[in-house]
């Protein structure tokens, strides 16, 4: 597990997450104030052996329980509202904008050409610092929702909708998201990660993912397996003839940093342990286990897919 | 004029139909009809007429209530068991829904003039 | 005892060996409704130590992933469907009669229907945990999710199981409204009745409002499951989004809806332990009524994320933040009380403070969330899941507790311990803390609700590790508070009567309790009438006040008026029946058996609920009585029998009519609400149900409405000729306007499998005919009774009542009609 990556909301590296952190650190405060008060009032109130004048109460209540939380309420009110517009507000125009969808129980993700192609991956974005950046959310089966902590708030992906959602990244790193929205028995594995990085970095990623898979010699082996194992009818590598689109793009696999939408971290170890026990490692995904593949045929699998850089 | 129960709910029933005409202005015209930049100015202008519609009405219930809770020179708490403080009771009561109604209202409000857009 | 107390001890007698279970008093049914209520709370708890064990450790396999989504599910449902709520109800029956100085509640079967209902349905429901078959959608079953991806049985048992207790729930609501506005004592205006009847009046209007869109809801979720209309499949035109707003107007609500009424017990104990009257009485009274407005203006808060308009947020965040403000001046009227009197202090008061300490963190946070952009983080996290806990245990379960501590003696005669009291106390405050506060921070760094487990080194390990051990603590504390009620306390002297020194009615109850509530039933002048009337227990006790006695061996109580609670009626209530049992059981099999699709069970077990019903409602209501007449005491007179808006039982056809009106405009806005989510509906190409045939059956459905005014009119000849004519040419027209409605869609081939439009027509066309059809059947109980001699010319409350049905019945037809014929034409 990649210990490093943060899944906090706190930890922010995002402009909405750090206006958001920053809210909450003074509501917790205010909070605190204010119980400490009242229920200072109650205990006091409990223990005091003094009847207190009935005129005195009144005042209390009509202070104590009306006028002042009306206007701490008013106040909080507006500053929450004033906050909305920015937040809600769609990035500019030009900015990269990426589709995700939502799949039981993983992320399809496409990034939009400025030219109107998609550039295809999955279970992994990258994201270029500094820079506002627009997702167009979907879902293909269940509600799903689509949420990285240290960026910003999270936004549902319900099926026939198409949800927006603006991230800006101030600082690079890599982050976990997760899926938010309970969506069957693999909800709690439903995970991605994301790397904020520079934007030269962020233009040659892109630019790899465009490209289809390099083949070399060594890798013919294992590409056959792969298309006669039948993983093609699910999965596409791009340069080659498997074209499956049920299951993630696998074009540029070598290079992500997790399996199993970033449930294992992405070591051969792990994924001859994805590839044999699919279901211990995450109940309920439609992936087959390859039981039957003899141990020598999980290496040569496990060669080919780190291959696909 | 003696009042009944359904008095108390008077100006929480206005809160209600305000509430309710906002929210479904709002959520008809965005869908519907707004354009892709979301200017929200038509909604905002309903919502403004709907405000000063519902707060007429809330206040004129305060006034009555207050009026029935001052009756008389009894004060609180009203708790005689006579038609009087019963009627005074219930304009007091009433008199308080009528401010937070009020209040509950004008929090409607703010959000059309805190919020521009469909967004 | 004398001649007089021994005849209404023989009238209230309860029935000994195995008829005491066709006992219908209040205080039975109260008492079996709480015993059940608080085993499902035990049940959901341990279902709560069995996840926190699985969560204790990351990446751990307690639990596999399908049998800890069914827990949640199931402890979610549990504690929201079949303890929260109930529990308020149980509580309700047991205690507001005795709080209204009432002799039991005006529909003593139908509270017992409403328990027999809950127990049959709530053990099928949890039942289905110990096959692997329950429910693993979450207490909200988000569709498409429960809809298409999830074939077993789980979510129908959740659909039609707790459907069925709704319905339960519906019924209770009922008889409570009833209860609170004509059966309080002569005297007690709208200014003196208890705190708790007001909340319980708010709370079961509430429920109301609240519960029908849930039960639309979960119409149309079942069509879909077992008929494939296609309301939330994205594909053919359906929307998710549709399930969860009607979900959550329930679900909001609902909140409250448990909240109240254990408030309303701490406006019950604090006076008492204060001792002196509630300060801002009017201001509570504010906060309740308030409260239950503003709380149906909330209900989008559960979906800001769901990519909503800003302004939509934002006019929900404004009222989530509004509905603090009374929330609020409740908290400080109890503090205010507390300054004022001299306190007495007690395990109860223990609790009640240590629900005031944990709800209002509840209430801080809850007013954090309601803030949207914070809400974009916090959802779905565990800061929620700390949050609603802070809210229901703070808020519902300690003042439940403290009102078992304070009660306990008036049910039982024997006190509960203080000093186990206290140890539970301590032991249940620090254990929820250590449990619940922790999961602030866990949801703050990033961990989402609702999984079954979590990745090591995020730095949610030690974080859970310390909640589990915490909910261990909160349930030694439970251990400990159920033995202080179980444990034997033969040696244990009675309590003495009233033992708190309280000043309302229920404390009246002698110890031992005797079966009939109060020996007279008091004229009240006060709030706390223990307190400030002088010799009033003697008074009662002697017999001094109204209906001392019970000369005829019936069971009697006073009706009064709404507002100034002058006597109206002598009310005869049935006595003990196993019918209500029997049509429960049979209902709940139409729901059970129709689960698993076995039609045929279904069907007969429908038809054999039918019967009872009819035959429940034919030898129990509407009696002609031997007189009209009766004195009930101090030179009192009044009338047996009354129709019309002074009886209970137009009261509650109306009230019922008002929760049933609530459902089906919930269809319509369903119909609406895919009109504003499509470019063109109805679709272009689609053929609707067409004009002619729809106001055909609006035309008729005026017709048999005309026919039944007519019909009310003619009753009241002494020959009934023409009534008859009258009211079976409207059965006639009844007929006609349900064939017309359905020849609609039916000409017209629509295919509510094709496409949500036709489905939405198709649920509306439904829906009406099932009413015609029902509306048919009372016609022809009204002939009938009228046949039989049971409604005469003077003795008219059927025909009143079936009136009243027709009234809201016209409303459904027309609306429907009207909908569907001219909506096209417009859209």
């Amino acid at each position: 597990m990649n210990i490093s990556a943060s899944q906090s909301a706190l930890d922010f590296a995002g402009k909405g997450a750090e206006r958001i952190a920053e809210l909450f650190y003074w509501m917790t405060g205010g909070a605190i104030v204010i119980w400490i008060v009242v229920i200072g009032l109650a205990v006091y109130a409990v223990m005091s052996r003094r009847a207190h004048p009935v005129r005195m109460t009144h005042w209390l209540v009509i202070g104590g329980g009306a006028v002042i939380p009306t206007i701490t309420l008013t106040a909080l009110l507006s500053y929450g509202l004033a906050m909305l517009p920015e937040l809600q507000e769609p990035a500019p125009k030009g900015s990269t904008t990426i589709e995700v969808a939502g799949v039981r129980w993983w992320w399809r993700v496409n990034y939009l050409d400025p030219s109107g192609g998609r550039i295809v991956t999955a279970n992994e974005i990258y994201l270029p610092v500094d820079q506002p950046v627009e997702f167009k959310l979907t879902s293909e089966d269940v509600i799903h929702s689509f949420w990285i902590p240290s960026l910003g708030g999270k936004i549902d992906m319900v099926p026939g909708r198409t949800n927006r959602l603006k991230l800006h990244p101030t600082r690079e790193g890599v982050f976990h998201g997760v899926c938010a929205e309970f969506c069957g028995e693999a909800h709690a594995q439903m995970r991605f990660r994301v790397v904020v990085t520079d934007q030269n970095a962020f233009d040659e990623w892109l630019e790899t993912q465009s490209q289809a898979s390099k083949s070399s010699s060594e890798m013919a082996e294992g590409e056959a397996m792969f298309l006669s194992r039948g993983c093609s009818a699910c999965h596409t590598i791009r340069g080659t003839s498997a074209d499956g689109m049920v299951g993630p793009d696998l074009t540029h696999f070598g290079s992500r940093l997790s399996i199993a939408a970033g449930v294992l971290d992405n070591t051969p170890q792990n994924l001859a342990r994805w590839l044999v026990d699919t279901h211990g490692v995450k109940p309920g995904v439609e992936m087959p286990a390859f039981e039957s593949l003899s141990g020598e045929e999980v290496d040569t699998l496990v060669r080919y897919l780190g291959a696909l850089q | 004029m003696k009042i009944k129960l359904w008095w108390l709910t008077f100006s929480p029933l206005c809160w209600a139909g305000h509430f309710l005409a906002s929210y479904l202005t709002t959520a008809i015209y965005c869908a519907k009809f707004a354009s892709p930049e979301g200017d929200a100015l038509p909604v905002r202008i309903a919502v403004a007429v709907f405000t000063i519609v519902a707060l007429s009405l809330i206040t004129f219930f305060g006034v009555r209530s207050l009026r029935l809770h001052r009756r008389g020179d009894a004060t609180l708490p009203h708790d005689d068991d006579t038609v009087d403080d019963e009627q005074r009771f219930l304009g007091f009561a009433a008199l308080l829904l009528a401010i937070l109604s009020g209040i509950a209202t004008l929090y409607t409000a703010l959000v059309f003039v805190l919020m521009e857009t469909c967004h | 005892m004398n001649e007089s107390a021994e005849r209404l001890l023989k009238a209230w007698r309860t029935p000994k060996g195995w008829r005491y279970w066709s006992a219908v008093n209040n205080s039975k049914i109260g008492l079996w409704y709480t015993i059940t209520a608080f085993g499902f709370l035990l049940f959901g708890g341990l279902l709560a130590l069995v996840m926190r064990i699985q969560l204790a450790f990351p990446e751990n396999d307690f639990l596999t992933a399908d049998q800890y989504n069914q827990v949640f599910t199931m402890h979610g449902s549990v504690m929201m469907f079949l303890f929260a709520v109930p529990i308020l109800e149980a509580i309700s029956i047991l205690l507001l009669p005795e709080m209204m100085g009432a002799r039991d509640l005006p529909f003593p079967r139908l509270s017992a229907y409403g328990f027999w209902a809950f127990l049959i349905g709530g053990v099928f429901v949890c039942g289905s945990l110990f096959f692997g078959a329950g429910p693993r959608g979450g207490w909200f079953m988000y569709p498409p999710m429960t809809t298409q991806y999830q074939t077993g049985v789980g979510a129908d048992i959740w659909l039609l199981g707790l459907s069925f207790i709704e319905i339960a729930s519906i019924a209770a609501a009922v008889e409570l409204i009833v209860g609170v506005l004509k059966c309080r004592p002569p005297g007690m205006r709208l200014n003196l009745i208890p705190l708790y009847a007001w909340y319980i009046l708010v709370v079961a209007v509430m429920i109301l409002f609240a519960f029908p869109p849930l039960i639309a809801g979960d119409l149309l979720m079942e069509l879909e499951r077992a008929l494939d209309w296609p309301f939330f499949d994205a594909s053919r035109g359906g929307d998710p989004m549709l399930w969860q707003h009607l979900f959550w107007i329930f679900g909001h609500p609902e909140v409250y809806i448990v909240f109240l009424p254990s408030i309303a017990l701490v406006a019950m104990i604090v006076p008492t332990f204060a001792r002196t009257p509630m300060v801002g009485y009017g201001w509570i009274v504010l906060a309740a009524v308030g409260t239950g407005f503003l709380s149906f203006g909330l209900w989008v808060h559960h979906m800001f994320t769901t990519g909503l308009p800003g302004i939509t947020i934002g006019i929900f965040s404004a009222a989530s933040q509004a509905v603090a403000i009374p929330t609020g001046i409740q908290i400080f009227c109890f503090i205010a009380t507390l300054l004022v009197g001299r306190v007495t202090r007690s395990v109860c008061l223990l609790f009640v403070l240590a629900g005031l300490a944990t709800f209002i963190i509840g209430g801080l946070t809850g007013v954090m969330v309601a803030i949207a952009p914070f809400d974009y983080q916090a959802h779905d996290t565990y800061f929620i899941v700390g949050h609603l806990h802070y809210v229901l245990v703070g808020g519902t379960i300690f003042p439940i507790v403290a009102g078992f501590y304070y009660f306990y003696p008036l049910i039982t005669g024997k006190q509960l311990s203080e000093r186990l009291g206290t140890i539970a106390f301590w032991l249940m405050m620090i254990g929820f803390n250590v449990s619940f506060f922790p999961m602030h921070i866990t949801g703050m760094i990033g961990m989402p609700r609702r999984v079954y487990t979590y990745p090591a080194g995020m730095g949610f390990d030690n974080l859970n590790l310390i909640s589990s051990v915490g909910a261990f603590v909160l349930a030694g504390g439970f251990v400990v508070f159920l033995w202080d009620l179980l444990r034997p306390k033969g040696g244990q002297p009675t309590a003495p009567r009233n033992v708190w020194n309280a000043g309302t009615l229920e404390w009246l109850a002698e110890v031992p309790d005797q079966p009939w509530g109060v020996r007279s039933i008091p004229i009240v002048e006060s709030r706390y009438p223990l307190w400030d009337q002088e010799n009033f227990v003697r008074d009662v006790d002697e017999g001094n006040f109204y209906l001392p006695d019970a000369e005829e061996g019936l069971r009697e109580t006073l009706v009064t008026s709404t507002v100034e609670a002058t006597p109206i009626q002598c009310l005869r209530v049935p006595g003990p029946t196993f019918l209500p049992m029997w049509a429960a059981a049979f209902t709940g099999g139409v729901f059970i058996f129709g689960t698993f699709h076995w039609y045929i069970m279904a069907g007969v077990s429908g038809v054999l609920a039918f019967f009872t019903i009819l035959a429940w409602l034919w030898t129990g209501t509407a009696i002609i009585p031997e007189k009209t007449e009766k004195n009930v005491g101090l030179g009192l007179t009044l009338p047996t029998y009354v129709s019309g808006p002074a009886a209970v039982g137009w009261w509650a056809m109306f009230i019922t009519m008002l929760g049933d009106m609530t459902a089906f405009m919930s269809l319509v806005f369903g119909y609406f609400f895919y009109w504003t989510v499509h470019e063109d509906f109805p679709p272009k190409d689609v053929e609707g149900p067409g004009v002619l045939w729809p106001l055909v059956s609006v035309f008729c459905a005026l017709a048999a409405w005309g026919l039944m005014l007519l019909s009310r009119k003619l009753n009241s000849r002494k020959n009934g000729s023409l009534f008859y004519v009258s009211t079976l040419t409207s059965v006639l027209m009844t007929f006609a306007a349900a064939g017309a409605l359905i020849a609609g869609p039916w000409l017209h081939n629509m295919d509510p499998t094709e496409h949500v439009y036709q489905a939405s027509v198709c649920v509306l066309v439904l829906w009406t005919v099932i009413h015609l059809a029902l509306g048919a059947v009372m016609q022809l109980y009204a002939v009938a009774r009228r046949a039989a001699g049971k409604m005469t010319h003077r003795f008219n409350a059927d025909i009143v009542n079936v009136t009243l049905y027709w009234h809201f019945m016209m409303l459904t037809a027309g609306i429907t009609g009207l909908t569907i014929a001219l909506f096209p034409l417009v859209s």
